[in-house]
């Protein structure tokens, strides 16, 4: 064979081997027959010595050709079987993407206080301070300076839960408004505050009844605060919680601390007014009590009521919460159970 | 208070349907609760007038009676004993749906024509239970004379009933009258006064017929004397009347003053003349030692402030609340003291919740009636009296009433309507509304001065200052014409309270970490509280005297009167609940505690935090790896929570509590303050909550003390710019050596440039001896300015040996 003829065949073979390949290792392999140190290659340069001397420079010029391309069809192929590789790897670690995830585990904020950071968020946009007051209270705050004199029987609209002692009357606070005048004492108007806090009432529990319970009260005053007011703040309040197109109603009822008195609905947003079974087919669901503070407690802490006005309102947390998800009962607040807690976590 | 609509009707046509007028009523105050159907169900069913009876062939007991009712007559096979020919009767026809007269089950039956004993009875007489009128069914239901016959049953008997609920401040609606005035008002309708009798024709009684000894209390005391009077039954419509306004009619004299405090709203009493000592009523304070038995028979002591009405020996009722039993009216009664009177409203209400003694009459004195009103009542009694008893003669009166109260005047700004609602209404519109009412109004002046005065009726207890006439005026207007506005004026600061701001930061910490927030109630028992008590004590992270603990007089649960000086029982319970269908829970609850000062002194209210973790850690899962929860993660929990807060420089020490186990026991102190205490329980006490054989982790931070000791934004925050380098400590020190003091040595061995430690290996056995144990620290130091070395590190690594060696006997493990 001549020297031509054993580059062709080295290259055919080399060609035809390196086709044949089919991963690093036997790629690996391919190299070292072929082009590695002791590769037949090498062995054909090494042994041009032994050609005829004019055949020398052709022959070198012959081989150095073939290892150039050996050299790129083995990158070539190199290349390839990596990226056959990368795929082969790749689909081996395929997984069922409709396993579970990896939840992380994260806990619920009580409803009661989600509703409580709503409406303190709502209001605080009205510019109205979010304060709390004590659970246990005084008569005088809790009744008497709201204009709820113990010989009157508006007294016994608020069933309430006594603490013994001796001379002084004490209660569990039957509402927030208590803080009404905690707060008109400390300071002069304008007064502009939001209470959220817990009260208690002597009453038996059933699905529409608990005696430890939630309220939020609202307080503001000044001069030129008008009932008209109450009705825009509690309007933006039921727009904000139940959607943009709610509506306020008053109907005129009783509370001794403020006058005129009114109770308010929002139009059911489920039905948009036209009744269903939450709204009980009226198309309103109450809110809660509301009206202008009456003279009496203005003059009670010291204010005059010819010059300064007011509005207040009171709110049931857990009232807000039913009407918002349909709850039915509403001792479920104070079950705490997390099957019934959880439902919240994306409310 | 029960409202037929045929009873209103006789004052008051206000063209508008039941629904529509408690609609209406409701809006403006009076709020209607609900509106009952009578005879809403009686279809085919007329008056019919009975021509003949006759015995049933076939049956001893049945009868055979001839009834006519206009279109229809027809033959009904009766066993009724009190049909009689001339009675006008309930007559249902096929098709009618009546009660079962012989059960209870309150079943609808639909009538079919029935062959009893050959006879064909194509109809039925009916008694009220049939009709579902009330229990009665010995006999048929007998109608008035005058009923129509042919008339379909419900024109005749059927009616509607709205049931009002009438707010403390109302009087003057607390009658079916006052309830026409208010339709009248805001209906704009005429309103008819009922028929009275003339109380001035009556001749003058002895002036010892009435004496009023209390003048304090009794402003008003008119008493009639009613001679010849026959008691019996009141005559049907009477009846009628008070039994669909909820009232049992008794006998016609009883009745007649129960229509009449439901019709006018001033309250009467009838007493059997001949049984008062003298037949002369004092109306004074009790002695003391007196008593007297009530006409629902109860005796009652009376005290010295209770207003009674005497004889002339002994107390005979019960001033405004209700009668005795002796001077009762009886079946043989023929001569009667008619009362009606005013009384204190103060004095009622306090004697009535003394005898928890509740009645129709003091809930209206209570709140406050006119005096004016007993000459209206006492002239419609009369009427009615001599209507229901033919033969009765009225013989005597005697009017005590020294200071007639007469209609006050409010005076007020015009501009205080506006004011106050936020819309200026026209003049006109105004003393329409306040007419409509029977304020007589009258407006002064011009512009911004003008005055407005108002007579106020006397009737109109609640109406007292210009802001309720302002009331008055907009609830007869209607709120739906307030139009919708925001506060305008000056602006003040906003600030946030730093309580609730903590609550919040402590709240989503425990969130994040995978804790539910709980609200439970605020009492508990001494029971509930026994293992969280020291010696006098009772708490955890708060204690204080148990026996001082605030107390409650009437508590919902009779053995949870106290308000709880520590969540942690309400919590254990909790997670017990929960843990009847959950495998593990992480529960917190932010709220008070009550810490009690003076006797009558507000306690301090605390606001903590109490944690509760237990049982297995992750829910099953694909992931999950079972472990229960233990103190580590309790303590990662609180440890985490208290440094989101802002407080950095604290410790946590081993501590005792007697709830807790005595080696999983420990507290979070911030210099010599103590912040939170936290372990897992005793086994013995998680028992005592139903939590046996699980790890229970308990907590409270004491949110009151962590707010005065964190630091809020005062903290430098640095930008980190080059690469840390991480070191490897592995301390060997005595197995007695806390792992918390190696790890202060190390970090003060190893000076400022340490950012982080973490301990991540504790590594006991024969390489490093008997009693000993190899802590493995990972430190990072970062320097602010420069990148660092390892080399730079090396004298680092000298002194944190030094250090090590002096303060805990540790040496370095190579």
């Amino acid at each position: 064979m001549t020297y031509l003829e054993r580059l062709d065949d080295l290259r055919q073979r080399a060609t035809e081997r390196l086709a044949e390949t089919t991963d690093l290792a036997s790629l690996q392999e391919w190299e070292r027959q072929f082009l590695g140190s002791r590769g037949e290659l090498t062995q054909f340069l090494r042994g041009l010595g032994t050609l005829p001397a004019e055949d020398r420079p052709a022959a070198g010029r012959a081989a150095n050709a073939l290892k150039q391309e050996l050299t790129t069809a083995y990158e070539e192929r190199r290349a390839q079987i990596a990226a056959e590789e990368l795929e082969r790897r790749l689909q081996e670690d395929a997984v069922d993407v409709t396993l579970p995830g990896r939840t992380p585990q994260l806990g619920t904020v009580h409803p009661v206080w989600q509703m409580i950071r709503e409406v303190s968020e709502i209001f605080a946009l009205m510019g109205f301070q979010t304060v709390f007051g004590p659970e246990v209270e005084t008569g005088r705050y809790n009744f008497d300076l709201l204009n709820i004199p113990s010989d009157h029987p508006a007294r016994d609209v608020w069933d309430t839960i006594i603490v013994e002692s001796e001379n002084e009357e004490i209660v569990l606070r039957t509402h927030t408004s208590p803080m009404q005048a905690r707060v008109m004492e400390k300071q002069q108007p304008p007064v502009r505050v939001i209470v959220p806090g817990r009260v208690y009432r002597y009453e038996a529990q059933d699905a529409s009844h608990e005696w430890q319970f939630h309220q939020i009260e609202g307080l503001a005053v000044d001069e030129g605060i008008r009932m008209s007011d109450l009705k825009g703040v509690l309007q933006e309040l039921a727009r904000q919680l139940f959607g943009p197109e709610r509506r306020i109603r008053f109907r005129c009822d009783f509370f001794p601390f403020v006058e005129p008195g009114v109770d308010f609905a929002v139009d059911c947003a489920i039905c948009a007014g036209r009744g269903c079974r939450v709204c009980k087919y009226s198309g309103w669901l109450e809110m809660g009590g509301a009206g202008m503070v009456h003279p009496r407690v203005l003059e009670g802490v010291g204010y005059d009521p010819e010059r300064y006005t007011g509005f207040a309102f009171g709110l049931g947390v857990e009232r807000l919460l039913m009407m918002k998800y349909g709850v039915n009962d509403i001792r479920a607040f104070q079950g705490n159970d997390l099957r019934f807690l959880r439902q919240f976590a994306a409310a | 208070m029960k409202v037929p609509m045929r009873w209103l009707a006789d004052f008051v046509e206000t063209g508008l349907s039941a629904k529509e007028l408690a609609h209406r009523l409701t809006m403006a105050g009076l709020e209607a609760e609900k509106i009952e159907e009578i005879g809403s169900l009686w279809d085919n069913i007329y008056v019919g007038v009975v021509r003949s009876v006759e015995r049933h062939p076939n049956a001893d007991r049945l009868l055979l009676a001839d009834v006519d009712a206009g279109e229809h007559r027809l033959t009904v096979v009766t066993g009724a004993p009190n049909i009689a020919a001339g009675q006008k009767v309930a007559l249902a026809l096929p098709g009618a749906r009546l009660y079962d007269g012989h059960s209870d089950s309150g079943e609808l039956k639909t009538l079919k024509p029935v062959n009893m004993r050959g006879i064909r009875s194509e109809g039925m007489v009916c008694s009220e239970k049939e009709l579902g009128l009330s229990d009665e069914h010995e006999g048929i239901l007998v109608l008035s004379p005058d009923a129509p016959v042919g008339a379909p049953l419900k024109d005749w008997l059927g009616d509607t009933v709205i049931e009002f609920e009438i707010t403390p401040n109302l009087v003057h609606a607390f009658s079916v009258v006052g309830i026409a005035r208010e339709a009248a008002a805001l209906t704009n309708r005429p309103l008819t006064t009922p028929p009275h009798a003339d109380l001035s024709a009556i001749p003058a009684g002895p002036p010892t017929l009435v004496t009023i000894e209390a003048n304090d209390l009794c402003p008003r005391y008119m008493g009639i004397v009613i001679e010849g009077v026959k008691i019996g039954p009141s005559p049907d419509w009477l009846q009628r009347r008070l039994s669909n306004a909820g009232m049992r009619p008794i006998n016609n004299v009883v009745d007649v003053t129960n229509y009449v405090m439901h019709e006018i709203g001033q309250p009467l009493h009838a007493f059997d003349r001949d049984r008062l000592c003298e037949g002369r009523i004092v109306v004074r304070r009790a002695r003391p030692g007196e008593e007297i038995e009530t006409l629902d028979h109860v005796r009652r002591s009376l005290d010295p402030n209770m207003l009674v009405i005497a004889d002339a020996e002994r107390p005979v009722a019960l001033a405004g609340i209700m009668g005795g039993a002796e001077t009762e009216v009886s079946d043989e009664t023929t001569n009667i003291l008619l009362e009606g009177a005013n009384f204190d409203m103060k004095s009622v209400r306090t004697t009535a919740r003394a005898l928890r003694l509740r009645t129709e009459a003091s809930a209206r004195f209570e709140r406050g009636l006119d005096p004016n009103l007993v000459g209206q009542g006492m002239a419609r009694a009369i009427h009615l009296l001599l209507e229901v008893c033919p033969g009765a003669r009225v013989t005597a009166i005697q009017d005590v009433y020294p200071a007639p109260v007469e209609p006050k005047q409010l005076q007020m700004r015009y501009s205080r309507i506006a004011q106050v609602l936020g819309v200026e209404y026209p003049e006109s519109e105004v003393l329409d509304a306040l007419k409509r009412l029977g304020f007589a109004p009258r407006i002064e002046g011009e512009g911004e001065r003008r005055t407005l005065t108002v007579t106020v009726p006397t009737y109109r207890h609640d109406v007292n200052i210009p802001d309720d006439v302002v009331e008055e005026v907009a609830r007869v207007i209607g709120y739906e014409t307030l139009p919708t506005t925001l506060p305008i004026g000056e602006a003040s600061p906003v600030r946030r309270d730093p309580m609730y701001r903590l609550q919040e930061t402590v709240r989503t910490a425990m969130v994040g970490a995978g804790a539910s927030e709980c609200i439970t109630y605020v009492t508990q028992s001494a029971a509930l509280l026994q293992s969280f008590t020291i010696g006098e004590d009772a708490g955890f992270v708060r204690r204080a005297p148990i026996a001082k603990l605030v107390r409650l007089r009437n508590p919902l649960q009779a053995d949870r009167d106290l308000m709880r000086p520590t969540l942690i029982p309400s919590l254990l319970e909790t997670a017990a609940a929960n843990l009847k269908h959950q495998t593990g829970v992480r529960l917190f609850e932010l709220s008070r505690v009550y810490m009690p000062r003076g006797k009558d002194e507000l306690p301090d209210e605390i606001e903590l935090c109490g944690i509760v973790l237990a049982g297995q850690r992750e829910p099953v899962g694909l992931y999950a790896t079972a472990s229960e929860l233990d103190f580590f993660d309790l303590k990662g929990l609180v440890v985490e929570s208290v440094r989101r807060a802002g407080l950095s420089n604290f410790t946590v020490e081993r501590a005792e509590h007697p709830a807790l186990h005595p080696g999983r026991a420990a507290r979070l102190v911030a210099g010599d303050t103590l912040v939170a205490l936290f372990g897992e329980l005793r086994p013995d006490v998680a028992a005592q909550f139903d939590l046996e054989d699980l790890r229970v982790g308990v907590a409270e931070i004491d949110l009151a003390v962590l707010e005065r000791v964190r630091h809020v934004g005062q903290q430098e925050i640095t930008v980190p710019r080059f690469l840390p380098v991480e070191q490897d400590f592995a301390v060997v020190v005595d197995e007695s050596v806390p792992a918390a003091e190696v790890e202060a040595a190390l970090l003060a061995g190893a000076g400022p440039l340490v950012t982080s430690s973490a301990l991540f290996d504790v590594y006991r056995g024969p390489q490093i001896g008997e009693g000993k144990k190899s802590l493995a620290f990972r430190l990072t130091f970062t320097a602010p300015d420069r990148a660092l070395t390892d080399a730079e590190l090396v004298k680092t690594r000298g002194k944190i040996e030094r250090t090590l060696r002096q303060r805990v006997g540790g040496t370095l493990r190579a």
